[in-house]
């Protein structure tokens, strides 16, 4: 009760800082979700990537 | 017209006259607020004087119209599904559980509003950079340059971009001069000078000026050997582009 009031209180109840804490979190998002997404994706195209191939193209 | 004799005075409606405030010559006598007692009737009275059945509508002129029920046979929906838990219970304050339901409804926002400023950012991000030269302009806008050409304490210019591009191969003095010199921007190179001038895109003059280092004829700026600003009206150094030593003697600008 008291975390949830205070995360009211400091953060939702104003615009300002809730829009900000918005953009504070997109910032980590972004990091985070991109980098996610990148491995996923090296994951799923394991063996197809140029990287992969590199030794056995360039000889 | 329906008029149950039991329950008039719950259907009645009640209206005030409010006297003109204009008529001021005239005494409005307040009359004592008059004590109007009802008795409640038992459920069984009420449900005899309501009526049921079948009920005639009458409707002619001078007649009113509607018919208002007593709104004692409606059921109140029940919306007990769609309540939070929190709120179920009618023995519990509402407010008690305040904060917690507005948290999540803001939470709720606040992760679309993430999402959305990252896809608002993604988006502004895709059309920007396909503003911007791509991989293969790039590259054909890059200048080689064998080092050895170039004799010491000469400079050679070059066309890169449209622009003059200074090489200087500095002799050990000048660097000395030119590190004996304090500068926020001092330039610890040894063969790059410069490229561009600051001013209107004229081109300066190699090893001339106040300073050996380069002199622009259309303004009267001095600028020393390794591209500074040293006397002059021109507001800035001179521009010394990205630049990169891939191998011993070759430079290639851009």
């Amino acid at each position: 009760m008291a975390l949830s009031s205070t995360l009211y209180n400091s953060i939702f109840k104003r615009t300002s800082t809730f829009a900000l804490a918005c953009v504070a979190c997109a910032f980590f998002f972004e990091r985070t979700f991109d980098l996610g997404v990148d491995t996923l994706f090296n994951k799923i195209n394991e063996g197809k990537l140029w990287r992969d191939i590199k030794p056995s193209e360039e000889q | 017209m329906l008029k149950p004799a039991t329950v008039s005075s719950y259907l009645k409606g009640v209206t005030q006259v409010v006297g003109n405030q204009l008529n001021v010559g005239k005494q409005v006598a307040v009359l004592p607020a008059k004590q109007v007692s009802f008795t409640v009737p038992s459920p069984l009275g009420l449900s005899k004087s309501l009526p049921n059945g079948n009920v005639t509508i009458t409707c002619a002129l001078g007649t009113p119209s509607q018919v208002r029920w007593a709104h004692t046979d409606i059921t109140v929906p029940d919306w007990t599904e769609y309540r939070k838990d929190s709120v179920k219970s009618p023995n519990v304050r509402s407010s008690e559980s305040e904060e917690s339901r507005k948290n999540f409804a803001y939470l709720m926002a606040g992760t679309l509003g993430v999402g959305s400023a990252y896809a608002a950012k993604s988006l502004v991000t895709q059309f920007v950079s396909s503003m911007s030269a791509s991989a293969d302009v790039l590259a054909l806008a890059k200048i080689e340059i064998k080092l050895a050409d170039i004799p010491e304490g000469k400079s050679v210019t070059f066309k890169w971009r449209g622009k003059p591009l200074f090489v200087r191969h500095r002799t050990q003095a000048e660097i000395q001069t030119e590190q004996n010199t304090p500068s926020s921007s001092l330039e610890t190179l040894n063969m790059i000078a410069s490229v561009l001038k600051t001013q209107n895109g004229c081109v300066p003059i190699s090893n001339a000026g106040d300073f050996g280092g380069y002199y622009c004829p259309c303004h009267g700026s001095h600028y020393d050997a390794s591209g500074r600003i040293r006397k002059g009206p021109a507001p800035l150094n001179l521009e010394v582009p990205e630049y990169s030593f891939p191998s011993d003697g070759l430079l290639i600008v851009g």
